[in-house]
């Protein structure tokens, strides 16, 4: 009995298993999106100077809201339009969620706790996590509802515009610290100095990217609940709405580990505190707070931007954050000769 | 955007981050609004609530449900077999008003019109039906006196109070 509790307890812990199950993958990705959704409510409620959601659990401020809200989504049918392209509109936001939260797969945790470690796994967390809005596409075309095919089409521009800008400037820390590898990032800036002191302007422009592509205010085109319902989502209902919504958060979520990683030196420097398990616990306590405040200040926005319509940020993308992402890159480059000069 | 420094990259970043700070304040800033169930807010004098019917004061003239602009009162012919008085040997049976709070907009022109001031307002606002039957007061039910609101725990009452900087702030009221 014990054998086989150990054995279970080992397996889990096996980096293969517990980094896309347990953290930073699914269990945490499950967990980071019903405690971010409550926080962006809360967080406007505060602004706009009112309580927000109180009532479940009341002892810690509503904070398990997001949870009855999942039980009312599960308990939902979900209802396949006739005219529907069903392959489509059922797989589509089951395929969107998964290919948003694939990417933790590449996020290690520390400097020898990983699912696999490769000499491009910045690469692999980007690529990944530019797989999720084509579903957005497929989706807003399967459900055959204007609204679905505007919000699609939406999304369509607003992947090209942003996703190449934030490899830019992802690719401008990459030839900063002339590696791809994330661990190897974190170890550089644990000797040098962290990444948003060494090109500010590449943290700034791979944030304001960040709120773009996960459809965060002010970029919130794609759904647009007061111009066109719900965007590619307008059809759905039950879990396949709760998927569709929760997806854009949890690449909010991969994308905040990616730049506490880039930029905020990930999981150093480590508390020096000693207990059981704390080789695992202290590095993934780091980089989840680095994380979880730059999910904030995303969420922040809400509050304080109304939505841009769709030609202002396509001209911020392209006009704007696309320059300042190569000049990023340039300004990589004279850090570097300074560093060696 | 006729203010020419939104020209300037720089003058609009500005904007953004003041944009931000002034979130930020209002975000540490104490709310405007009431814990309403167990926090309830003093009601003003005059304030237009639920409708009390004194039926000892009560002439029958009828002016109540004419002037009533939503047609929510209405003359009953008060019946023994209803629970109302049986009327004297010879007499037609009374004419009494009942109110229908499905129709009522609480404008108070019974209120004001009453000759007798049999009607009045009370402070009750917040009482909540199961059905639409249960909000016709019929006026035996109507004279029983206006419905009172059920609270789990007795609210606290708070008053509000202008404030220079806040705008507006609660005090408790007793």
């Amino acid at each position: 009995m014990m054998g086989l509790l150990e054995w279970i307890l080992n397996l889990l812990l096996s980096p293969w298993l517990f980094v896309p199950l347990i953290y930073p993958g699914l269990i945490s990705a499950f967990a980071v999106l019903l405690f971010i959704i409550w926080l962006e409510r809360k967080l406007a409620a505060k602004v706009q100077l009112r309580y927000g959601p109180l009532y479940v659990l009341k002892q810690l401020g509503g904070v398990i809201q997001l949870v009855a809200d999942l039980l009312r989504y599960l308990s939902a049918e979900p209802i396949v339009p006739d005219q529907a392209d069903r392959l489509a509109f059922i797989f589509g936001p089951i395929l969107l969620f998964a290919s948003s939260y694939m990417a933790t797969v590449a996020i290690p945790i520390s400097y020898n706790f990983y699912a696999f470690r490769s000499e491009i796994s910045l690469l692999v967390v980007l690529a990944l996590t530019a797989m999720a809005p084509v579903f957005n596409l497929v989706i807003g075309w399967g459900s055959n509802n204007k609204f679905g095919l505007i919000g699609g089409l939406r999304e369509g521009f607003l992947i090209t515009a942003d996703e190449i800008p934030l490899f830019v400037s992802a690719l401008a820390m990459a030839i900063l610290y002339g590696t791809m590898d994330l661990v190897r990032m974190v170890e550089l800036q644990s000797r040098w100095l962290w990444g948003i002191v060494l090109n500010p302007l590449a943290a700034i422009t791979f944030f304001v990217l960040m709120l773009l592509s996960t459809s965060r205010f002010p970029f919130e085109i794609v759904e647009a609940e007061s111009e066109i319902v719900m965007g590619p989502f307008t059809e759905y209902s039950g879990i396949l709405y709760g998927l569709t919504m929760g997806a854009s958060y949890v690449k909010l979520y991969v994308l905040s580990l990616l730049f506490a990683i880039l930029f905020l030196g990930g999981w150093e420097p480590l508390p020096p505190l000693e207990f059981p398990g704390s080789w695992l616990i202290l590095p993934a306590a780091v980089l989840f707070l680095k994380a979880l405040v730059m999910m904030c200040l995303s969420v922040f926005m809400r509050s304080v931007y109304p939505r841009y319509r769709i030609d202002q940020a396509l001209r911020l993308a392209w006009h704007y954050l696309f320059p300042a992402s190569i000049l990023s890159v340039f300004l990589s480059f004279v850090v570097l000769m300074g560093w060696f000069i | 955007m006729t203010d020419r420094r939104w020209a300037s990259p720089v003058f609009r970043l500005k904007g953004h981050l003041d944009a931000i700070l002034t979130g930020a304040k209002y975000l540490v800033m104490p709310r405007a609004t009431v814990r309403y169930p167990e926090e309830v807010i003093e009601l003003p004098e005059g304030y237009r609530g639920f409708i009390a019917y004194m039926k000892d004061l009560c002439i029958s003239c009828g002016l109540c449900a004419t002037v009533c602009p939503a047609n929510a009162m209405k003359m009953y012919v008060e019946r023994p077999e209803s629970g109302g008085e049986a009327p004297a040997e010879g007499a037609k049976p009374k004419r009494r008003p009942g109110i229908n709070y499905t129709r009522c907009i609480f404008c108070g022109f019974c209120v004001d019109v009453c000759p007798t001031g049999a009607l009045e307002h009370v402070e009750t606002h917040d009482v909540a039906y199961e059905d639409f039957d249960s909000m016709i007061y019929p006026p035996g039910e109507f004279a029983a006196g206006p419905p009172k609101p059920e609270f789990e725990r007795p609210p606290r009452r708070l008053r509000p109070v202008m404030d220079e900087r806040r705008g507006i702030a609660y005090e408790p009221a007793d």
